[in-house]
Formats: structure tokens, C-alpha cells, sequence
């Protein structure tokens, strides 16, 4: 690193040695480091190297090749030395060079003498734009990711401003109209022209093509980032559920450890809990389905599995929106398999719902001790009959069949009001 | 009727030798797997007439080793043993020859009825099943598409829609017969019937019914 070198020109007093500029470096800093060399204004440096550009290019390809050859101030080696260090990448610049001189080449012997000759230093340019990218320091790279996400043309769509907008729309007009201008004096007329139109359509073709997999790669790059993002959220989701519930329970299970049926009521209340998250997320997220027939009945479930310590085993087919005559059915339905929890012995209740064209259906049935219909308790009789009322005020039938020492299952049905 | 001769597959260590305690003795216990290739590889050559096989494994699961045996070994039955009676899981497994399906948490005796019945050549309907069974042939779905149903696969009889409503009712097979006034053996042929229509039936709605019913 030289430090005596002044990170600005200092005007009238030349410095050696000519090295690229970096803190008054728009590109490359190739105008910055020559004005301190020269010790003249950036300016000046800047508006000839652009007339230089515009003779068949010289201007931009020697920029390139001094981008290329000269080091950056606060750097010992060159761009091309980091690029000709190894051997391999030696051979790709020959190679390359030879493409492009071959391709010229061609141009002019396709009979495009001077189009050939023009492009020339601007395919040079090009490559070795290629290489400086390349080749570049981290520190460098740097500088002209920034440059290229501030450019208003290229700025990605991050750093889009009103004012990157406006300049990409005048820019771009002008461009057009210059492109339609040019096409114009060309041929003379729109019809002659016609066919350099559609040339030109093909080179962007082209281009576009030989473009596209990088920018898929970019797009791709996104999706997955997007993807990652959302597996990212649902892991989180999972791990935060089963956190609220699942460890929580597993807790309160160890606290519980000798008292059998409370283990039992908490697994079970977990289990019917993870099933429905697991099975039935739309049913375990949102309140507005617990309005059904079924979310009703599993609610149900979950009541008297837990108040009365029975496994219940639901079965359900079809299902219908709630309306009074469902929601007097279910609360049937409910004391019904209370009853049979709390005194039939049995360890399981089974309840079968059926929604079919013309009824609504629910079976309730367990197989503990049974009764004698004509000689039961007052208390529970009491329970039958509202039960039989309730069912009856809606229109409903009540069917109540039970053997002693086999079971007893109650059956409801309740027409379809369309 | 001798012991049945029983393999177990479950990738679950704490699982299988739960179930070997419960069968303890009532069963003849000729091995188990832990994985799908192995548990493959030793059905074949051991040719047991129940297979108890776990619906949830990695690489593929249940689903997986049915279709590798398939039509290798017919005298092998499977009885599908699950935790979750997802329909999608129950109509899967059925679908790719199992003979029944119970979840995980039936009793010891129910299994050990369930294992005889299966290798006895019925089929094992839980109350769960036949309530799937009856939602997916329903009679409003039947007609959506009459036009290309096949009555012989794509339809219940009455008599086999009153058997499953029984059995989703929580109906023993022997509760259903005497309910219904028939012998227990039309019982199980009524509901074997139902297996086959279960696993060939092309309704395209039964596959699609199971999915959705996952969605809802």
C-alpha cells in the first residue's frame, strides 16, 4: 500500500505510481487513478475516456485493459495477475480471446466488414468485463454489487425509488425511440426496415435465452428461499403446539403418576386433543365449524370422556349445519351417554351418528349391566323421560332397548326439516 | 382350531413387545420386523398366517409391504394395526389388500379375536370402518354418477349397509347376527363382501372421498 498517494487528485501535482482509484472511483477507478497521476480534475479524465468510447469503442476497451493490468491503490497485485495466477484460468483468457477474435472475424468474412471491425473492442470490452468480475477482490466485488443495485436500469427491486422509476422510464423511452430512429434511417421506409425489426427481435431472443438460466437460477433462488421460510414458520408452529399441549400434559402426568384414572382422563383428553390437530386442522383452528352436527358431537366426546372417566367411541357419517331440532338431539344424545357412563359399569360407550336424506339419527350403547325397563329407580327414569320429552318436543322418537347383563343402547331420531 | 401362527411388524420396539405380552400364549408368535424390505424378506419365508403390521413406518409404511407381497403369498392375511384412523390411512391399507384394520388401543381380547377371525378368512371391521365405509358409499354420491357405476362393486346392498350400520353402532358380529335374525357366518360373509367392494371398486370418488375427508 503507498500511503503518500492522495486519495483525491491534487491539481498540478502529478504522483506516481499510476494506480486505480478507490475512494473517488465511480467504476473502476481507472479516470480517478489517472487524474491523481496526472494531477489533473477527475472530470476532464472522464469526458475523454467517453470520446475515446465513442471511436469504434477504444475508449471502453482500453478502460477495461487498465481496469484489468493496473492495481487498486490500497491492493499489491493487478486484477490480471489474480486471473493469470493459475494455469487453468490462463488457458480460459486464451481461449476466450481466440473465440472472440475468430467470431470478428467471421462477422467480416459474412460480409459485415464494418460492423465487424466496430464491435470488435466492444466484444473485447465485454470479456473483459467478465474477467474483472472474476478476478476482483471481496472488497472490490463489493463496490460494484453496490453500484450495480443502485444503478437506476439494473437496481433490483429493492432499491426502487420514485426518482430509479422516472429515469427508467425516460431512459427507457428514449431509447426506443432512438432504436425506432435509427431502424428508420436505415432502411428509409418502415417496409425495408421490417426485416432488420425482426433481426433485432432474434438478438433479444437471443440474448433472453442465453440469459435465461441465470435468471431462473436467481427466480429459483427466491422460490426457495420463500419455501424454506414457510417450513421454517410451521416447524415453529409444531414445536409451539406441542409445546402449549403435549409437554404440558406430559407434566401434569408425571405430577399425577399415582393417581390411575387422572393419568387416564389427561392421556386421553392429549390424545383426542393431538388427533384433531393432527387429522383435523381446520376443525382444531377455527371455532366457525364447531356450528355442525359432528363438531358438536365431538365436543360431546370430549365432555364425557373427561367428566366421567368412559372411553367414548364416536362414529359418524355424513353431517348437517346446527339448527334447534340438531342442537335439542345432541343434549338428548348427551344424557343419554352420561346415563349410560355413570351407571351401566361399562368401560366404553359407543355413539353411532347417521345425517341421511330424511332423518338424523344417534345410537347410543353400551355393553355394561343393562336393566329392567319396568323396574327402574325413580332417578333414573327421570333422566329417560326428559331425555323422551326433549326428543318428542322436536318432533323426534326416543327407542330405549336394554338387556340385563348385555347392555343398552337408546336410539334417536329426529326428521329433516328442509 | 390350532394356534394361528403370527408375525408382527412395527417399527416401534415398546409396541411389539406389548402386543407379544397381550398374545402371550393364545397366539404362536413365528417373528417379527422392524422395517419394510425385512419384514418382506421374512413373510415369505416364514409364510405366517396373520400378519399384524403397522400402518406407520418409514419408508412407505404398511401400505409398502402389502403391495411387495402382493399376490405372493394369498394364504397370508394381514390385519392392519394403526394409531391413527385417518380415513385416508384405513381406505389406503385396505385398498392394498389387508383383511382389517384396528387402531392401536383395542383391547387385548378384541385383538386376539380379531387375529382368529382374520385367519379364518373374514374380514375385521372396527365401528370406525364401517362408518367410513358407509359415509364414502353413500347413496347421495352414488347418484351423483350413476352412469358409470357398477352395481356388483359400486353399491351396498341394504342387507350390507344394515350390517355396517350395526357394527358403526358398536355391534359385536354376534350382536348383529342376532339382531338382524341370521347366522353369524352370513354375518361374515355379508361384511367380506363389503372388504371386496372396499378394494376393487373404481368409484375414483372413494379415493378422492378419502382426501377430502382429510380436508375437512
Amino acid at each position: 500500500m503507498n500511503i503518500t498517494t492522495p486519495s483525491r487528485p491534487v491539481i498540478g501535482t502529478p504522483h506516481r505510481p499510476y494506480r486505480r482509484g478507490v475512494e473517488n472511483a465511480i467504476l473502476g477507478g481507472v479516470c480517478g487513478g489517472l487524474a491523481i497521476r496526472l494531477g489533473v480534475r477527475e472530470r476532464i479524465v472522464r469526458i475523454l475516456f467517453c470520446l475515446g468510447a465513442l471511436v469504434a469503442g477504444l475508449g471502453l476497451l482500453l478502460y477495461v485493459v487498465l481496469w484489468l493490468c493496473l492495481p487498486r491503490a490500497d491492493e499489491s497485485d493487478a486484477i490480471a495477475q489474480r486471473l493469470l495466477g493459475p494455469r487453468r484460468q490462463l488457458r480460459r483468457v486464451l481461449i476466450g480471446l481466440v473465440a472472440i477474435i475468430v467470431f470478428g472475424l467471421i462477422l467480416q468474412a459474412l460480409g459485415a466488414p464494418s460492423l465487424g471491425a466496430y464491435t470488435l473492442p466492444i466484444w473485447l470490452s465485454l470479456v473483459g468485463m467478465i474477467g474483472v468480475w472474476r478476478g476482483a477482490s471481496p472488497d472490490e466485488r463489493r463496490h460494484l454489487e453496490e453500484l450495480a443495485k443502485s444503478a437506476p436500469i439494473v437496481g433490483v427491486p429493492g432499491s426502487r425509488t420514485k426518482r430509479s422509476f422516472y429515469l427508467r422510464v425516460i431512459l427507457g423511452a428514449i431509447l426506443v425511440f432512438a432504436g425506432l430512429r435509427v431502424l428508420r434511417h436505415f432502411g428509409g421506409a418502415w417496409y425495408v426496415a421490417s426485416p432488420a425489426l425482426v433481426g433485432t427481435l432474434i438478438l433479444l431472443a437471443g440474448v433472453a435465452v442465453g440469459l435465461a438460466p441465470w435468471w431462473l437460477a436467481t427466480l429459483s433462488d427466491l422460490t426457495g428461499e420463500r419455501r424454506e421460510r414457510v417450513r421454517v414458520e410451521e416447524r415453529a408452529n409444531v414445536a409451539a403446539h406441542l409445546h402449549d399441549s403435549v409437554l404440558q400434559t406430559l407434566t401434569l402426568i408425571e405430577r399425577a403418576a399415582g393417581d390411575a384414572e387422572a393419568v387416564t382422563r389427561l392421556a386421553r383428553n392429549q390424545e383426542r386433543e393431538l388427533r384433531a390437530w393432527l387429522f383435523d386442522p381446520e376443525h382444531a383452528s377455527s371455532r366457525d365449524l364447531a356450528h355442525s352436527y359432528v363438531a358438536q358431537l365431538h365436543e360431546m366426546e370430549a365432555e364425557v370422556e373427561n367428566d366421567w372417566g368412559v372411553k367414548v367411541e364416536l362414529v359418524t357419517v355424513g353431517d348437517l349445519e346446527l339448527n334447534d331440532d340438531v342442537v335439542a338431539l345432541v343434549a338428548a344424545g348427551r344424557e343419554a351417554a352420561i346415563n349410560a357412563a355413570q351407571w351401566s359399569g361399562a368401560s366404553t360407550v359407543s355413539i353411532y351418528a347417521e345425517v341421511e336424506p330424511a332423518t338424523v339419527s344417534l345410537f347410543i350403547r353400551d355393553q355394561g349391566s343393562g336393566f329392567n325397563l319396568a323396574a327402574v329407580p325413580s332417578d333414573r327414569r327421570g333422566i329417560e323421560l326428559s331425555i323422551r320429552q326433549r326428543m318428542e318436543r322436536h318432533g323426534g322418537t326416543v327407542a330405549l332397548k336394554s338387556i340385563i347383563g348385555a347392555g343398552t343402547e337408546v336410539e334417536l331420531v329426529l326428521p329433516r326439516s328442509s | 382350531m390350532s394356534q394361528p401362527r403370527v408375525f408382527l411388524v412395527d417399527d416401534h420396539e415398546l409396541i411389539r413387545s406389548g402386543i407379544r405380552s397381550e398374545l402371550a400364549g393364545a397366539v404362536d408368535i413365528v417373528g417379527e420386523a422392524d422395517e419394510v424390505e425385512a419384514a418382506v424378506e421374512m413373510i415369505l419365508e416364514r409364510n405366517p398366517d396373520v400378519v399384524l403390521l403397522d400402518v406407520h413406518m418409514p419408508a412407505g409404511g404398511g401400505v409398502a409391504v402389502l403391495r411387495a407381497l402382493n399376490g405372493r403369498c394369498p394364504e397370508v392375511r394381514v390385519l392392519a394395526l394403526s394409531v391413527s384412523d385417518a380415513a385416508e390411512d384405513v381406505i389406503a391399507v385396505i385398498r392394498a389388500g389387508a383383511r382389517g384394520y384396528v387402531t392401536k388401543n383395542i383391547s387385548g381380547p378384541d385383538l386376539l379375536d380379531a387375529i382368529y377371525r382374520v385367519a379364518a378368512g373374514d374380514a375385521v371391521f372396527s365401528p370406525r370402518l364401517a362408518g367410513f365405509v358407509l359415509d364414502a358409499f353413500s347413496l347421495e354420491g352414488a347418484q351423483l354418477e350413476a352412469a358409470d357405476v357398477d352395481p356388483d362393486l359400486d353399491l351396498l346392498t341394504p342387507r350390507e349397509r344394515q350390517v355396517l350400520r350395526l357394527i358403526a353402532r358398536g355391534y359385536s358380529y354376534r350382536d348383529v347376527a342376532t339382531e338382524l335374525v341370521i347366522s353369524p357366518k352370513t354375518v361374515e360373509s355379508h361384511v367380506s363382501s363389503v372388504l371386496r367392494k372396499l378394494q376393487l371398486s373404481n368409484r375414483h370418488q372413494l379415493s378422492n372421498w378419502a382426501s377430502e375427508r382429510h380436508l375437512l
